[in-house]
C-alpha cells in the first residue's frame, strides 16, 4: 500500500509538470501581451511600453521565460499579476481558492449523496412511478443549458420570491461596519463546518461500530453530535460573527442548489445502473433468504457494492464541476477562481491565469488521487501491492 | 412421525413474453420432522423453482396457479411479507446453488453469520453471536480464525463450508441445499456430503437435497423424489426407487450414471432433450422421449398415486421389477444401451399393456 501511494503522488507530480507546460503554453498562445491596453493610450509612448514590456520580462525568448516559471513555480513562487500590480498570484490565488473550494465540495457531496439515495431507491422499485418520475426530472436538469437555469433558479428565488440575495459573496450593507474582514469570517467558517463534518465522523466511527449497536451508544452519538455542534455555534455567536456566517452561507445557496440540480442526475443513473446489476448477484437472494429485512438488504448488500463504480463519478463530476465552474462563478458573482481565471484571461494576465489553471489542475489531480485510495478502503477485494504496475 | 412439510398440488408458472413457463406442475409430496428428501432431475426441470417456492423467494414474474405449501400446518403463502422474513433462515435454511457468490463480497465472511443471528435473535449479544459462529466454524472444519476474512480470501470447499455453517447459524428446522456441491471436485464432495449427513444427524434436521447426481442423491437420502419437465414422476424410499425403479425416467437416469466400483457397462442415454415448458407434450411429459411409451401416454396424463407404501408413481407403463433385471444385463452384454432398451421394449408392453389401455379407456371417457 505505501509503495503504492508513493508511486502514486510521483504520477501526479509528473501529471501535473506536463499539464503546467500544456497550460503556459497555450495562454501565450493568445495573441498580444498586457502592454496591449496601453496601445490606444496616446500619453503612453512606444519606448514606455517596450521598457515595461522587459520590466516584466516579456522581450525575452518564450523559451528563456518558461524555463524561468517552471523553475519558480517548483519553489512555490508564481510571480505576480500584471493586472493587479503589484500584489503576487500566490495571494490573490490563496484568497479566491477557498471560496471556490467550498462552493464546489458542497454541491457535489449533496448532488452525489442525493444521486445515491435517489439511484438506491429508483433501481430497488424499478418500473414503479417514482423510477420513471426521478429518471425523468433528473435527465431534465442534467440536459438543461447551464447558465439559462442559473437564471431561472436567480429569478425565482432571488428576484420573485425574494428569499436569498441575486448574487455576490457577501452583502456590502451589512459588512460596511463589520469588526471583521470577509476572508476572516469565511475561514472561520470553514473551520467550524470541518470540525463538525470531522467530529461527527469520528463520533459515529467510534460509537456505532459493530453490527449491533446498543441503544445506549446510540443515544450517546447523537447527544454528541448535537454537543458538538452547539459548542461551535456558541463560539461564533461568541465572536459576534455568526451574522455574518449567516450572509455567507445564504449567499451560497443558491450557486449550490444550481449545481446540484445539473449534476445529480449523474450520479442518480450511474447507481442505478449498477445497483441493477447487483440486485441480481446471488448474494442479494442469499440476503433476502437470511430473511434480514428489506432495508438492510437494500442498504447493506445491495447497494454498498453498487457504490464502488459510483465512487468514480464523484470524482468526475467535480472534474466537470471544476470546469463549468467559471460559468458559476460568472453567473453568480462568486469571486473564486474560475471568475479570477476569467478576467485574468481576458486581461492577457499570464501568471494569474496560469497560476489559477495550474490550481485547478492540482485539485483534479488530489481527487482523483483520493478516489483511488477511497476504493481500496471501499472495496476489500482491492489491494494495492506496488508489484503489479500501477 | 410429524409432517413438517407438505406440498399439496403446488403448481407455480412463470410470466415470459413468449408466454406462461409452466416451471412446477402439481407437486405434491410430504416430509417428515428429521427426514431428507432428495430431488432429482435433470437441468431446468423446476428443482431449483421448488426450492424458491418453499422460501418463498420466487422472482416478480412467478405466479401461484394453485396448490398451498404447508410448513408445520402452516399456509406459507398465507402469511405477509413481514412473518415470511422472519420464518425464513430461522424455520428453513438454504445452501445455495452457487455458494461461491452468495455472500457478500465485501463484508467478513463471519459478520454475515452474526448478522443472520442477530435478525433473527435480538436478545442475543454480539459476543454470544461470535462464539456460536466460532462453533459452527468448527462444526464445518473451518479454522474460526478465517471468521474475520473476506470471501476471496477463502478456497471455493472454503466458502462452500462458510454457506453451510451460515444455514446452521439459526438451528432451522429445514435445510434445502440446492445442489450444494457441484463446484467442487469429487473429494471435496464427498467429504462435505458426509459433514452434511453428520450435522443432520446429531441436530435432528430435516433436509431438501436437491441435485442432479444420482449418486450424490443416494448418498444423503432417506427419500428419493425424481422430477421432470416441472412434474413429479416418481417417489418414494431411496432403497425402493433405487432397486426397483418403476417409472422408466427414474431408470434412465439411474443408468444415465457410470459406476466406478460396479461393473463396466455402457451408459444408458436419454434420447432428446427436455422438453420447452413454455408447451409442454401433451399426455406424460416424458412420452417423446420414453422407449416405453404407448399411444395413450401422448394422450392421457398419468395420474400420481401410491403403488406402495410410501412409494408414489405417475406413469401408465411402470417399469416391472423382473423386467429390469435382463435389462440391464443386456445392457452389459450388448453394449448398445439404445438396441438395448428398445429390446426390452416389446417385453415391457406386453406385460403392461393390459392395465395401460384400461386407463387410458376410463381417462377418455
Amino acid at each position: 500500500m505505501r509503495r503504492y501511494v508513493f508511486g502514486r503522488v510521483g504520477q501526479v507530480i509528473l501529471t501535473l509538470l506536463i499539464y503546467i507546460t500544456l497550460v503556459y503554453f497555450l495562454l501565450q498562445a493568445m495573441p498580444g501581451d498586457i502592454t496591449m491596453m496601453y496601445l490606444s493610450n496616446p500619453k503612453i509612448p512606444q519606448a514606455a511600453r517596450e521598457e515595461l514590456r522587459s520590466q516584466l520580462g516579456l522581450d525575452q525568448s518564450l523559451f528563456i521565460q518558461y524555463v524561468s516559471y517552471m523553475k519558480n513555480f517548483f519553489r512555490g513562487e508564481l510571480g505576480v499579476s500584471f493586472s493587479q500590480y503589484p500584489k503576487p498570484v500566490w495571494d490573490i490565488l490563496m484568497e479566491k481558492l477557498p471560496r471556490t473550494f467550498v462552493l464546489f465540495l458542497t454541491a457535489n457531496i449533496l448532488s452525489f449523496y442525493i444521486g445515491f439515495v435517489l439511484g438506491k431507491v429508483i433501481a430497488w422499485r424499478r418500473g414503479k412511478i417514482i423510477d420513471h418520475a426521478a429518471t425523468v426530472v433528473g435527465i431534465t436538469f442534467w440536459t438543461a443549458f447551464y447558465p439559462l437555469l442559473a437564471l431561472v433558479v436567480i429569478w425565482i428565488f432571488a428576484y420573485n420570491l425574494k428569499w436569498l440575495p441575486l448574487n455576490q459573496f457577501i452583502d456590502p450593507r451589512l459588512w460596511t461596519a463589520a469588526p471583521f474582514t470577509a476572508n476572516q469570517v469565511f475561514g472561520n467558517m470553514v473551520c467550524g463546518a470541518a470540525i463538525v463534518a470531522i467530529g461527527i465522523f469520528l463520533i459515529f466511527f467510534y460509537l456505532l461500530r459493530g453490527l449491533k449497536p446498543s441503544r445506549r451508544s446510540r443515544v450517546y452519538a447523537w447527544s454528541a453530535t448535537a454537543a458538538l455542534i452547539a459548542a461551535v455555534v456558541f463560539v461564533a455567536v461568541r465572536k459576534g460573527m455568526l451574522i455574518y456566517i449567516w450572509d455567507i452561507t445564504r449567499h451560497m445557496i443558491l450557486p449550490v442548489l444550481t449545481l446540484t440540480l445539473i449534476n445529480f442526475a449523474g450520479t442518480m443513473l450511474l447507481m442505478r445502473d449498477s445497483m441493477l446489476e447487483t440486485v441480481q448477484e446471488d448474494y442479494v437472494l442469499a440476503a433476502r433468504a437470511k430473511g434480514l429485512p428489506d432495508r438492510v438488504v437494500r442498504d447493506r448488500y445491495a447497494a454498498r457494492t453498487a457504490l464502488l463504480p459510483t465512487v468514480t463519478s464523484l470524482v468526475l463530476s467535480l472534474a466537470s464541476s471544476m470546469s463549468g465552474g467559471m460559468v458559476t462563478e460568472t453567473m453568480f458573482s462568486w469571486p473564486g477562481l474560475g471568475q479570477t481565471l476569467f478576467t485574468a484571461a481576458l486581461a492577457n494576465d499570464y501568471p494569474l491565469a496560469t497560476g489559477a489553471l495550474a490550481f485547478t489542475g492540482i485539485f483534479l489531480l488530489i481527487a482523483h488521487f483520493i478516489a483511488d485510495i477511497l476504493y481500496a478502503v471501499l472495496d476489500p477485494r482491492i489491494t494495492y501491492t506496488g508489484q503489479s504496475g500501477i | 412421525m410429524d409432517t413438517l412439510l407438505r406440498l399439496e398440488d403446488l403448481t407455480m408458472h412463470y410470466k415470459t413474453k413468449a408466454g406462461w413457463v409452466q416451471a412446477i406442475d402439481g407437486v405434491s409430496f410430504s416430509l417428515n420432522k428429521g427426514q431428507s428428501l432428495g430431488l432429482v432431475g435433470e437441468s431446468g426441470c423446476g428443482k431449483t423453482s421448488i426450492a424458491m417456492s418453499l422460501m418463498r423467494l420466487l422472482p416478480n414474474n412467478a405466479k401461484l396457479v394453485r396448490g398451498r405449501v404447508l410448513f408445520g400446518g402452516q399456509d406459507l403463502y398465507a402469511l405477509s411479507d413481514e412473518e415470511i422474513r422472519k420464518l425464513r433462515w430461522k424455520k428453513i435454511a438454504m445452501i445455495f446453488q452457487a455458494a461461491m457468490n452468495s455472500l457478500n463480497p465485501v463484508y467478513s465472511v463471519g459478520n454475515q453469520i452474526i448478522e443472520a443471528i442477530l435478525t433473527h435473535e435480538p436478545e442475543t449479544s454480539e459476543e454470544e453471536a461470535r462464539e456460536r459462529v466460532k462453533s459452527l466454524f468448527e462444526l464445518v472444519g473451518i479454522p474460526a480464525e478465517r471468521m474475520g476474512h473476506y470471501p476471496h480470501e477463502y478456497s471455493g470447499g472454503m466458502k462452500q463450508r462458510a454457506v453451510i455453517a451460515m444455514a446452521l447459524a439459526c438451528r432451522p428446522s429445514l435445510i434445502i441445499a440446492d445442489e450444494p456441491t457441484t463446484a467442487l471436485d469429487v473429494i471435496v464432495q464427498d467429504k462435505i456430503l458426509r459433514e452434511i449427513e453428520d450435522i443432520r444427524c446429531k441436530i435432528n434436521m430435516s433436509m431438501i437435497y436437491i441435485s442432479h447426481d444420482v449418486s450424490v442423491i443416494a448418498e444423503v437420502s432417506d427419500v428419493v423424489g425424481v422430477m421432470y419437465a416441472g412434474k413429479l414422476l416418481e417417489l418414494g424410499p431411496a432403497d425402493d426407487v433405487f432397486k426397483k425403479p418403476r417409472n422408466p425416467y427414474t431408470y434412465s437416469l439411474m443408468y444415465a450414471y457410470p459406476s466406478i466400483l460396479g461393473e463396466k457397462h455402457d451408459l444408458v442415454t436419454i434420447p432428446g432433450e427436455p422438453p420447452n415448458l413454455l408447451a409442454p407434450p401433451a399426455g406424460c411429459r416424458f412420452h417423446p422421449r420414453c422407449d416405453w411409451a404407448t399411444k395413450e401416454c401422448a394422450k392421457v396424463e398419468p395420474v400420481w398415486h401410491e403403488i406402495a407404501n410410501g412409494h408414489y408413481l405417475a406413469c401408465h407403463n411402470p417399469i416391472r421389477t423382473e423386467a429390469v433385471k435382463p435389462c440391464v444385463e443386456q445392457v452389459a452384454a450388448t453394449g448398445n444401451a439404445q438396441v438395448a432398451a428398445t429390446g426390452t421394449v416389446t417385453e415391457m408392453h406386453q406385460v403392461t399393456a393390459k392395465g395401460g389401455d384400461g386407463n387410458g379407456a376410463s381417462g377418455s371417457n
